[in-house]
């Protein structure tokens, strides 16, 4: 897939790193600005605007028009594409297995069933 | 225990974990081999299994045999029909089959990716594992490590919840 065009690998791009999920877990719990962000990191403001950059261009946050603050929020929908195909491939498979499982556990007992109507047959 | 796994939430019967750019699963069922591989590959069973709780799939191709198409239409009461379709890339019956997975969603595109299923004898019951394909480590862990997800494992009322509080 073309990490260009392809949104979902633009997200997985921006969220493979441990920083900018960190900045979005601290956006989860409001929004706050840039000074505010880089204050539990050893990093630099422009180190920080950096990973703003890369989340902000995938979509993940949004920054304020007001000149002075520009605080930055979360933006949901990448990340609810992200849960979503993740979560409905894993809802897919341990649903289905479950319904193997059961169907297999029906299929035992008919056999078992059929076996013992085979045993008590009279053999004329 | 591989150092690389991850316990992505696995249940009493279902261990679930990634490893890398792969998403693992693994069920013993009480079952012989051929009979597991049956309920896999024949499009008469698979109706009665596939597919999360409260769907309906129908099998519109399945060509089980390499190169061969399969396309099954999931049906539930609360969406549109979901076609999921793919490829079948090796079959070896009944150790397992590799294919591919893929389902269109709208204003994202297709989605998925190769999958392998084997199939273990384990005295007389099967152990499956089932890998889904899911490319890099990074779509993995961005998917389903970001903390403020909770793992993207829990489910979308979850996942709302969380987001909502921001």
């Amino acid at each position: 897939m073309d990490m260009d065009t392809d949104p979902l690998s633009t997200t997985f791009a921006a969220l493979a790193d441990p920083t900018r999920r960190a900045i979005l877990a601290r956006l989860a719990q409001g929004e706050a600005t840039v000074t505010e962000l880089a204050a539990p990191f050893d990093m630099s403001l422009p180190g920080i605007s950096k990973h703003l950059k890369v989340l902000q261009r995938a979509g993940l946050i949004e920054q304020g028009r007001q000149a002075q603050w520009r605080p930055c929020r979360l933006a949901p929908e990448p990340l609810r594409d992200v849960a979503g195909w993740v979560e409905q491939y894993r809802r897919h498979w341990e649903e289905s297995f479950e319904r193997l499982s059961d169907y297999l556990r029906d299929l035992q007992d008919r056999q078992e069933q059929e076996k013992g109507d085979d045993d008590e047959r009279d053999p004329n | 225990m591989n150092a690389t796994r991850i316990d992505r939430g696995s249940t009493d019967t279902t261990a679930v974990y990634s490893d890398g750019g792969d998403l693992v699963f693994e069920r013993t069922f009480d079952a012989p081999r051929e009979q597991v591989w049956k309920a896999l590959t024949d499009p008469e069973i698979v109706p009665r299994w596939w597919g999360p709780h409260g769907t309906t799939t129908t099998v519109a191709e399945m060509d089980v045999r390499p190169g061969g198409k399969w396309r099954y239409i999931s049906r539930a009461a609360d969406r549109d029909d979901v076609v999921f379709y793919g490829e079948y890339l090796e079959i070896d019956p009944p150790s397992g089959y590799k294919w591919t997975f893929m389902f269109d969603v709208e204003g994202v595109g297709p989605m998925g990716g190769p999958e392998t299923f084997t199939l273990e004898d384990v005295s007389g019951k099967t152990k499956v594992t089932s890998i889904g394909h899911m490319g890099s480590p990074e779509a993995i862990d961005g998917a389903l490590a970001t903390g403020m997800v909770g793992g993207a494992i829990e489910t979308w009322d979850r996942l709302a919840a969380v987001l909502a509080k921001g």
